[in-house]
């Protein structure tokens, strides 16, 4: 599954990215986005784009064309 | 020996409030070469010291993406190929160690001398976290120091770290990043990642939450200010407290600054025997000077604004809030403060545009900020809009001149946007330079720091900007003043002196002669005959060569319109001309009868004024922050000939229609 399919407040883990461009993929690699990470969306901006997600032990805006691009699988 | 110590480090890890601390207020600020990058360093608090501090742009990776992360490293290798002593101080959160070890774990594999300043370690305390420093400096193989810049505890310790050694490091077998593959940096990007989460897992203990302390807080409050309905109600109270601050808590103290040097002015003038020294001294330096600091409350109440928004941590979310709605024309929510500080001037817009990390984003915000209706626009738009939009037009029963008013603002606002939607299909377009953004946690801004923040800004204006603004007011005064024409001049003054010496005396003919005085000598000048010179090129615009030389001294700042207009219209004193000039303009006609001005005139100096850039301080301030000629250069010279083009247009557009 990939994170747009994940509702808001169900922490999953990133598995990996599928088609994201090499530069979205470093960005958030290098803003802690990873594999292996847990992420739990919180909510939607009032224009509902961007997203605020929990990534690790920080907050991330993320864009929403994004979340269909990251693979997570649920949180044990 | 000297010692170069540069902080690294990601955004939002407290970095520039280190290094204020170590720093004091003795930093200077400039550009890193041959880019908009600003390059913040100052000796290291001591009076005796020989180690220079520069603060880096924020940097994510070992896989340098913006413009602001190139050029952190290639300044790492300028440095490394310099004969200085170096020394990267990367700075880390404690509450996010396995994110932010990566940048000096990485650092110490690519052969640079890195130590590591562990901060916020007040609010890992809070968070319930642990840290072993020991631990984690025997890991990353540098020596570690835990602080707290906000409070400034542990932050002596750095001292031992950054003193001269006297042998250089070797750094032989750094890695030039100038020259390094793509390659290689995820290479060492991969090897980072698993030295720093190895090192985080080892020295950290984490406490028996699923959420910090501070993020659950951080979350709670997201919940009520980006929701769907409250979120946007609080944006727009936010920024409506900004745009009031900045027109109304300024406004005061502008005025205060205005009529203090204008006080000084005519104290000068009353003294000194009338000449060249008095003129350059009241109608050259004073407003000169007046031109540079009757900008620095506008400044300091922006970046006290924009600095606790900052502090705070609902900077970020205001521009997560906006982000979609710009995205379509190339912009984003960071562009949000500069565009809306620009209503109050397009100088503090301009400085604020630092928030922006992608360079070219940046340019563009710059480039466009100047077209938000500024104050100074204001008694330009006020004069023409009351002297040729008729108090009878109403449309939809609103007061016309009222909606006239508003539409210049959208005006400017449309025009932006379009520009900024030209601008997607240029070389400054950057795809979704921050797809996505972190937001820290919320945090009660400091008062030091805020006093540092805010104080930085002004000096930095006054010193880079308040300079060259300060030169060109006396060039431009010498223009306006240089030739005297005896011929025409002398007659008159010497018809003010009989007036002066009459009895009784005649208050309103001694000011009638003295606004003579003032247009044949503004006439007279090279700035009156190149405003004749140029009438043919703006004869198009249905503008007589008063207009002209209104319009070419309007370049000090826009508001110099209505002043110099009023004293080519021999009406003297500035303050009670306004009323006059309105008339004055509504009758003025040519020597056939006909009127010489009308609607069209009006509307093409409107928008004329609009789009120009017609503020020297504004200009110079691009410079400054662009670090380039080029950029303010093609800036003027793009916007004045669209100015010109959309002015002739809506001049015989509106000829046609009336």
């Amino acid at each position: 599954m990939t994170l747009d399919s994940v509702p808001l407040d169900v922490p999953v883990r990133v598995l990996g990215y599928a088609g994201l461009a090499s530069f979205d993929k470093d960005r958030l690699s290098g803003l802690g986005l990873r594999p292996g990470v847990a992420v739990t969306k919180i909510l939607k901006t009032p224009l509902q784009d961007p997203i605020e997600c929990l990534v690790g032990t920080q907050l991330l805006a993320i864009e929403a064309r994004l979340l269909p691009h990251i693979r997570v699988e649920a949180a044990i | 020996m000297k010692r170069v110590v540069a902080l690294a480090g990601r955004p939002n890890t407290g970095k520039t409030t280190l290094f204020n601390a170590l720093t004091g207020l003795r930093h200077r600020a400039a550009n890193f070469a041959g880019c908009t990058v600003e390059k913040a360093s100052g000796a290291l608090r001591g009076a005796d010291s020989d180690v220079e501090v520069v603060d880096l742009p924020g940097t994510f990776s070992m896989v340098p993406q913006t413009e602001d992360e190139q050029v952190s490293f290639r300044f790492l290798s300028e440095c490394a190929d310099s004969n200085d002593d170096f020394l990267v101080l990367c700075v880390a959160e404690a509450s996010n160690l396995e994110n932010d070890l990566v940048l000096p774990a990485g650092l110490k594999a690519a052969g640079y001398p890195v130590a590591l300043a562990v901060n916020m370690i007040d609010e890992a305390r809070l968070n319930g976290v642990k840290l072993d420093a020991a631990e984690l400096s025997g890991r990353l193989s540098m020596p570690v120091a835990l602080v707290s810049a906000r409070t400034g505890e542990g932050v002596d310790k750095l001292d031992a770290l950054m003193a001269p050694p006297p042998l250089r490091a070797d750094l032989s077998e750094a890695l030039d990043f100038r020259r390094a593959t793509k390659k290689r940096l995820h290479e060492l990007q991969d090897e980072a990642l698993a030295t720093a989460a190895a090192a985080a897992a080892a020295s950290v203990t984490w406490p028996h939450r699923s959420v910090l302390p501070v993020v659950a807080r951080a979350i709670r409050i997201d919940r009520v200010l980006l929701h769907p309905v409250i979120g946007p109600v609080m944006l727009t109270a936010t920024m409506f407290a900004v745009f009031q601050a900045l027109f109304v808590g300024a406004a005061p103290v502008m005025d205060a600054l205005s009529s203090l040097l204008g006080s000084l002015s005519d104290l000068l003038r009353a003294r000194l025997p009338e000449g060249a020294l008095a003129s350059l001294l009241c109608d050259g330096a004073i407003p000169g000077i007046s031109a540079v600091v009757v900008f620095v409350p506008q400044i300091a109440i922006l970046f006290t604004m924009i600095g606790f928004l900052e502090q705070s941590g609902y900077l970020p979310r205001a521009g997560a809030m906006v982000d979609r709605a710009l995205r379509p024309f190339g912009l984003d929510g960071r562009v949000f403060i500069p565009f809306l500080s620009s209503f109050a001037c397009a100088i503090p817009g301009v400085m604020a545009a630092r928030t922006i990390h992608s360079e070219k984003r940046r340019i563009v915000t710059i480039l466009l900020a100047p077209l938000m209706t500024c104050s100074a626009r204001i008694p330009v738009y006020t004069l023409l809009i009351t002297a040729f939009v008729p108090e009878t037009f109403r449309p939809l029963g609103f007061n016309g001149q009222g909606v006239v008013m508003a539409g210049m603002y959208a005006f400017g606002v449309a025009l932006a946007l379009l520009l900024a939607l030209a601008l997607k299909f240029t070389a400054l377009h950057e795809l979704h330079p921050a797809p996505a953004t972190v937001l820290p946690p919320y945090r009660i801004p400091s008062a030091r720091e805020m006093f540092r923040y805010v104080w930085a800004r002004c000096w930095h204006f006054l010193s880079r900007a308040g300079r060259v603004i300060f030169t060109l007011s006396l060039i431009l005064w010498a223009l306006a003043a240089f030739p005297r024409d005896a011929a025409r001049l002398s007659p008159l003054e010497a018809e003010l002196a009989a007036v002066r010496a009459s009895s009784p005396a005649d208050p309103a003919l001694e000011k009638s002669l003295q606004g003579r005085i003032a247009a044949a000598r503004i006439e007279g000048s090279v700035l009156g005959r190149a405003g004749r010179l140029i009438e043919p090129v703006f004869r198009p615009l249905g503008w007589d060569w008063r207009v002209s030389i209104a319009s070419l001294s309007a370049l000090a700042a826009r508001e110099v319109f209505v002043g110099t207009l009023g004293t080519i219209y021999a009406l003297g004193g500035e303050s009670d001309a306004s009323e006059g000039l309105i008339s004055a303009l509504r009758e003025a006609r040519n020597a056939d009868g006909t009127k010489r001005y009308g609607l069209a005139t009006a509307v093409s100096l409107l928008i004329f004024f609009a789009i120009a850039l017609q503020c020297m301080s504004t200009i110079v301030t691009v410079r400054r922050e662009t670090g380039s000629l080029r950029i303010p250069a093609l800036q003027f010279s793009f916007l004045f000939g669209l100015a010109y083009a959309l002015a002739f247009a809506g001049y015989r557009l509106t000829l046609a229609l009336l």
